[in-house]
């Protein structure tokens, strides 16, 4: 029971004044990107409200957050340097350290621990030999226990790098999406389907997400981690 | 007039209160912590909650409605209310701790909550003795805790900036340190950084928080996250004593405490006053304070065969005398100060008086630029304002230098300023000519070139008034004692526990941090007296400051009753015609 | 809740024949193209069009049709809208909360996926029923492919005039902006919502004043959940005596229930309000899983109280009779645990849950959160004395109703509910205690027993 030891790293001393990861070449906007920021600043009846978008832009762009980048942010918007670094300490999606090449965000909430989200994290733990935060020694995955993403209905599941969640996890799910990252092949947008949806359309109402993208709700069998 | 009944007593009010600073105003005590008069209204740390009502309005009649005794029935608030957060309506009531068990428990549940994760190391922290959470702790909190689990870890010893270091782990996250950026400063330098039970203030990465207010960021803390770099251990709050006075790094005048142990002035903080400098100081005001303890001369010293050699007090006064009474009046420059009082100031201008010489001149110490408009200004003196209305001009350095380079100046007498660092004479220029100077530090430039060296008691040595920019006279006293000086015996000095409560073993005190000084209202009567001119102020500044106001139209109404604590606004006056 | 003949009785009438309306079995209805084929876009045409119908009649039509809030609070939206003030100089927000992120609730998100347009109908008929300047969609950053995919059709929508200046020709103008959050659970509170739509930390602010005062850059703003607004455009379409006669009588509508945990068949599932919590695990979710008995439901998201097996006999999914439970609607979302869960194990990840999520301003709760896990792991862990139960209520009761917002409280609620109500389970992970006079006395196994 109560296999659900994660182990917690210890936050050490913030690092007052780190060497910069981007050097000023690289810290600067190409006009497509300058555009989306003028576009999101005319969004809002002050043009800061944005920083929350082009912290978002920027994390897309370098990969994480560092400090140089976080103060791009703010120049970019014309704030503090403070506010910009506030804001993206608060928030859990901007990577304030280097992630490896894929992030596994995999739910352990309670309906996820309940249908086995901690025999999914441990597996990854050892399939990966990493625990909660920690980055593979190759820099290929970082591993995280997060909080529910929204998607009780296929526990256990998890999201790759902030984008596609893959659901209704097993240990053999897990392995090939394992293979198949470490082949570059990230997952793709998954629709799962309504159960009223199967009963009464047959299946998947969107043509537009090809079959092999589509899942259904499934209850999968009991969790190891809660016998 | 609307009513608010607190406790049971019902006070009458006017215009827009929140609860807690009503009560606050009215003397009625609520634990508090992250709310500041001055700055916005987070009602964060929940310690002020208190249980609100307001009458029962019959929707029909529009009237409170009553019970069978004829009492208007209170409709409580479904939660405790944070009090800071309260708009005070008529009729409404509160209950405070004072008068309701569940507010009680309430403040107590909070204190218990913020001290679980608080590391509870009163023993090594400068807050203790003046720390509001270790005080509301004992005042309104549990006994003990019933927390028993490894307390969350936090940076500590954090280097936020040049002059501010941080225990994130003392930290309650009240956020008045990052309001006061925000608002107050507007430097923006602080935020509040990661989430729940891990965050504390901060700058941003490789930031330095050198805003020039910094410091007040440590007044602002409600416990001791953030100290003094240059204080952290070195005294104990109940082994200083504090005296209310005012700063003189500017002609704000701004208002302060020194706090003073063994004869050493340890820190500055500010003290309220909202005609002035509200409730915030500078930190160049408050970083000034070792140059009331180092570089302080040993004593009087006078020139004899080319060296300046150590002297006994008499000895220079005589000296002094003697190089006024042999050089020609029109050949004497007094040299006033915008550093030293009015009192001192028109001290010498009545020794110039008397002699027959031209009146005093000061040296203004103005850095264009350097102000910022609110409460550092560019001039770097205290009391610019004062010599001008006791009509002492700023010096006209080319008419004095090319006087000087005439010869026609053949006495220099300065009161408490650097005419050398100044840049109004080079030592050399000082050569053939007498030179008798008031100093504070044995750094003065004009020291080497000196004959009479006379050391002069600084502002938290002395009594006095300065008049700031705005034309406010403000009155120091003195915060430690120089030789000839017993603090129990001087009235106004500020105490010390140990001063009030202490055996004598307590009262210990180094004889070499009592600097051999005298404030130069004694010098310059001593000297006066040796040429031929006894001035009589018995009484002292007191005395000297009464004269001053009942003479000069410029001074009405600035005697020592009225300025009091806070000080005395003077008429406006075209300054250069008053005397 | 016990009907009156003795025998459980359902509010949501036929519930078996009940034809979806939120999620109409339509094939591509994410589509505007097929939206409109199937009447969407209608309704608003309909209210900007018809001079007859005012922004106050709207109004009034939300508030007679008896629509509840969906996002957990349950406050009724017509109220709401009738909070703003009367339009002056100043600009008025809308707020639609997409962050979804209660445990235990993903229905908005299935709403997103296959219906948006029914979402941004009811946004732009609510923009106009109290006059709004700009709506802005803020969504959990996690649903990075679902605001990608109603940018399209938001997109779609400017092409076609339907949001942005002179909607339809009618000179109504509003905007809408999808806001993409960054993952922080305390966001999908209102207050929370709008600092961080402001491009702040998110953290609550205190009320009064309430949004529709000073909201969103200190203007008028109104928040609705994406299942509320959705509602908007069936009343309109339907009628509000429609509405109002669907599902429960004090909780009315079409409801989107998320069922998850230990059922055969977990899903969206969409019903009329005031099913039988039985109808629904039983025949809607077939069952519990493994033919297994039912030991807890927790009805709306972590937040709300569990209930016990034995607890939920007759009573139906509204506000009404859970509240009479002893448990809240909350989001609709149902976790459903059998027989062997360990629900000492189940509250340390809900305790975790809120430990990680509270943002940390107030004192209660930033404090309190991370104790009370502390507590309930140590039981966990069989370190746990007797003393701590009584200290977990406690607790409660010192952090319960002390805050800014609402998420102490909806911390509190499962930890108080579920050792009052799972207590022997509780005191059989206690460490046994030594008696004063020196026998030893087993304290869980006993008490259990």
């Amino acid at each position: 029971m109560s296999q659900f030891n994660v182990k917690r790293p210890i936050v050490g001393l913030p690092e007052q004044d780190p060497e910069p990861q981007f050097s000023d070449d690289e810290l600067v906007w190409t006009d497509d990107e300058q555009a989306k920021i003028e576009r999101w600043k005319g969004q809002y009846p002050d043009p800061k409200a944005a920083i929350m978008n082009v912290l978002w832009l920027a994390q897309e762009k370098f990969g994480w957050l560092p400090p140089e980048v976080i103060q791009l942010c703010a120049d970019t918007l014309d704030m503090d340097y403070a506010r910009a670094f506030g804001v993206a300490t608060f928030y859990t999606q901007y990577y304030k350290e280097e992630q490896g090449e894929y992030v596994l965000d995999v739910c352990t909430c309670f309906s996820c621990q309940m249908m086995g989200g901690y025999d999914i994290f441990h597996y990854l733990e050892e399939k990966l030999g990493i625990h909660d935060g920690e980055t593979t020694d190759d820099g290929t995955f970082t591993l995280k226990e997060v909080e529910c993403l929204g998607c009780c209905g296929s526990a256990p599941m998890m999201q790759v790098s902030n984008g596609p969640y893959v659901h209704n996890l097993t240990k053999e799910k897990v392995d090939q999406l394992i293979e198949n990252l470490r082949a570059g092949q990230m997952p793709t947008f998954t629709s799962v389907t309504l159960p009223q949806d199967e009963d009464e359309m047959g299946g998947n109402r969107r043509t537009d997400v090809q079959p092999e993208q589509v899942e259904t709700y499934q209850t999968p069998p009991r969790a190891e981690a809660t016998e | 007039m609307p009513t608010i009944t607190i406790d049971g007593t019902t006070y009458e009010y006017e215009g827009d209160h929140k609860v807690l600073q009503f009560c606050l105003d009215e003397g009625v005590e609520l634990p508090h912590f992250c709310y500041h008069p001055a700055m916005s209204i987070p009602a964060n740390c929940r310690q002020c909650l208190v249980k609100v009502g307001t009458p029962k309005i019959n929707r029909e009649t529009g009237e409170p409605e009553r019970d069978d005794d004829g009492n208007v029935q209170i409709q409580w608030f479904p939660k405790l209310q944070a009090s800071c957060t309260v708009d005070v309506q008529d009729g409404m009531v509160v209950k405070t701790h004072r008068s309701d068990e569940e507010v009680q428990a309430a403040q107590k549940d909070n204190l218990e909550l913020l001290l679980i994760n608080h590391p509870l190391d009163c023993p090594i922290c400068d807050q203790a003795g003046h720390c509001p959470l270790q005080i509301q702790a004992y005042k309104y909190g549990p006994e003990g805790s019933r927390f028993e689990f490894r307390k969350v870890h936090k940076p500590k010893r954090v280097k936020l900036g040049p002059r501010v270091t941080l225990d994130a782990e003392r930290c309650i996250n009240c956020t008045r340190c990052t309001r006061f950026t925000d608002e107050v400063s507007e430097s923006g330098q602080l935020t509040i950084n990661q989430r729940g039970v891990k965050n504390y203030p901060l700058t941003a990465p490789g930031e330095d928080f050198d805003d020039p207010y910094s410091m007040n960021t440590i007044d602002l803390c409600p416990v001791g996250a953030l100290t003094a770099s240059d204080f952290r251990f070195k005294a104990r709050i109940w082994e200083m004593s504090s005296t209310p006075s005012i700063t003189t790094t500017n002609a704000t005048g701004s208002n302060c405490q020194y706090w003073v142990r063994d004869n050493l002035v340890l820190r500055i903080t500010p003290r309220q006053n909202m005609a002035v400098n509200e409730y915030w100081l500078p930190d160049e005001d408050r970083t000034v304070y070792e140059q009331f303890n180092n570089d302080r001369p040993t004593g009087p010293q006078i020139r004899t065969g080319g060296n300046l050699a150590e002297a006994r007090w008499p000895q220079a006064y005589a000296r002094a005398a003697q190089d006024l009474s042999s050089v020609d009046p029109s050949e004497i420059l007094f040299l006033g100060s915008a550093h030293a009082t009015v009192e001192d100031n028109y001290l010498l201008t009545q020794l110039a008086d008397a002699l027959g010489a031209d009146a005093p001149r000061y040296i203004p110490h103005v850095e264009p630029g350097a102000g910022d408009d609110w409460l550092i200004t560019d001039d770097k003196t205290p009391n610019a304002q004062g010599c001008e209305r006791l009509g002492i001009r700023a010096v006209d350095e080319q008419m004095i230098r090319s006087k000087m380079d005439a010869g026609e100046i053949k006495l220099v007498y300065v009161l408490e300023d650097d005419p050398v660092a100044a840049g109004l004479f080079t030592e050399e220029q000082l050569k053939g000519v007498s030179v008798i100077l008031h100093h504070y530090n044995t750094t003065n430039q004009t020291l080497p070139a000196a004959d009479v060296a006379l050391p002069a008691a600084m502002v938290v040595e002395t009594v006095g008034t300065y008049v700031n920019q705005d034309g406010r006279a403000q009155r120091v006293r003195p915060a430690k004692e120089i030789r000839g000086v017993n603090r129990t015996l001087m009235m106004e000095m500020g105490k010390a526990r140990q001063d009030t409560h202490g055996t004598p073993f307590d009262k210990w005190y180094n004889e070499e941090n009592r600097v051999n000084c005298k404030p130069s209202w004694e010098l310059l009567p001593e000297i006066a007296e040796r040429v031929g001119h006894p001035m009589d102020y018995a009484k002292g500044p007191k005395q000297v400051m009464d004269e001053v106001q009942s003479t000069l139209d410029a001074f009405a109404g600035a005697t020592y009753d009225a300025m009091g604590l806070k000080g005395v606004q003077l008429e406006d006056v075209e300054t250069g015609e008053t005397v | 809740m016990e009907a009156t003949n003795g025998t459980p009785q359902s509010k949501a009438g036929d519930w078996r024949s009940y034809e979806r309306v939120l999620l109409p079995p339509v094939k591509d209805l994410h589509r505007l193209e097929v939206y409109e084929q199937h009447g969407g876009y209608d309704a608003l045409r309909t209210v900007l069009t018809d001079d007859s119908l005012t922004p106050g009649d709207v109004t009034q039509a939300v508030k007679e049709s008896g629509l509840r809030g969906r996002g957990g609070a349950g406050f009724s939206t017509g109220m709401k809208w009738s909070f703003m003030p009367e339009p002056d100089d100043r600009p008025r927000y809308l707020a639609c909360n997409a962050d979804e992120s209660e445990p235990g609730t993903f229905k908005d998100r299935q709403l997103m996926e296959y219906n948006p347009h029914l979402m941004f109908e009811g946004i732009l008929i609510a923009c106009y029923a109290m006059q709004i300047d700009a709506c802005y969609v803020y969504t959990r950053g996690e649903y990075v492919d679902w605001i990608d995919h109603m940018q399209v059709e938001l997109d779609k929508l400017y092409d076609k005039g339907y949001v942005g200046d002179n909607i339809m020709g009618t000179g109504f103008s509003t905007e809408i902006v999808m806001h993409k959050g960054a993952g922080a659970y305390i966001c999908g509170e209102e207050t929370s919502l709008l600092e961080s739509l402001e491009g702040k930390r998110g953290y609550p602010r205190y009320k009064p004043p309430f949004p529709a005062q000073k909201g969103a850059w200190s203007q008028p703003t109104t928040i609705n959940n994406v299942e509320t607004l959705a509602c908007v455009p069936l009343i309109v379409n339907r009628g509000a005596e429609w509405f109002a006669s669907t599902g429960a009588e004090q909780h009315p509508g079409p409801v989107l229930y998320g069922i998850s945990g230990h059922v055969n068949r977990p899903g969206v599932y969409e019903y009329p309000t005031g099913m039988l919590i039985t109808d629904l695990i039983d025949e809607v979710a077939g069952g519990v899983r493994g033919g297994k008995a039912l030991k807890a439901l927790i009805p709306g998201g972590a937040s709300v109280p569990p209930l016990r097996a034995d607890m939920i006999e007759g009573v139906t999914m509204d506000a009404e009779s859970l509240r009479e439970a002893g448990s809240l609607f909350g989001t609709g979302g149902m976790l459903i645990l059998d027989e062997d869960t360990d629900m000492v194990s189940w509250l340390r990840r809900v305790t975790h849950f809120y430990q990680h999520e509270s943002c940390g301003q107030c004192t209660p709760c930033r404090e309190g959160t991370g104790w009370l896990e502390q507590i309930v792991t140590r039981i966990d862990e069989g370190e746990g004395r007797l003393r701590d139960l009584d200290l977990l209520l406690e607790l409660g009761d010192q952090m319960e109703g002390r805050t800014i917002c609402a998420f102490a409280d909806a911390a509190v609620w499962p930890v108080r509910n579920t050792v009052k109500r799972f207590r022997e389970e509780f005191e059989a992970k206690c460490k046994k205690s030594v008696h004063p006079t020196g026998a030893e006395v087993s304290a869980g196994a006993e008490t259990a027993a």
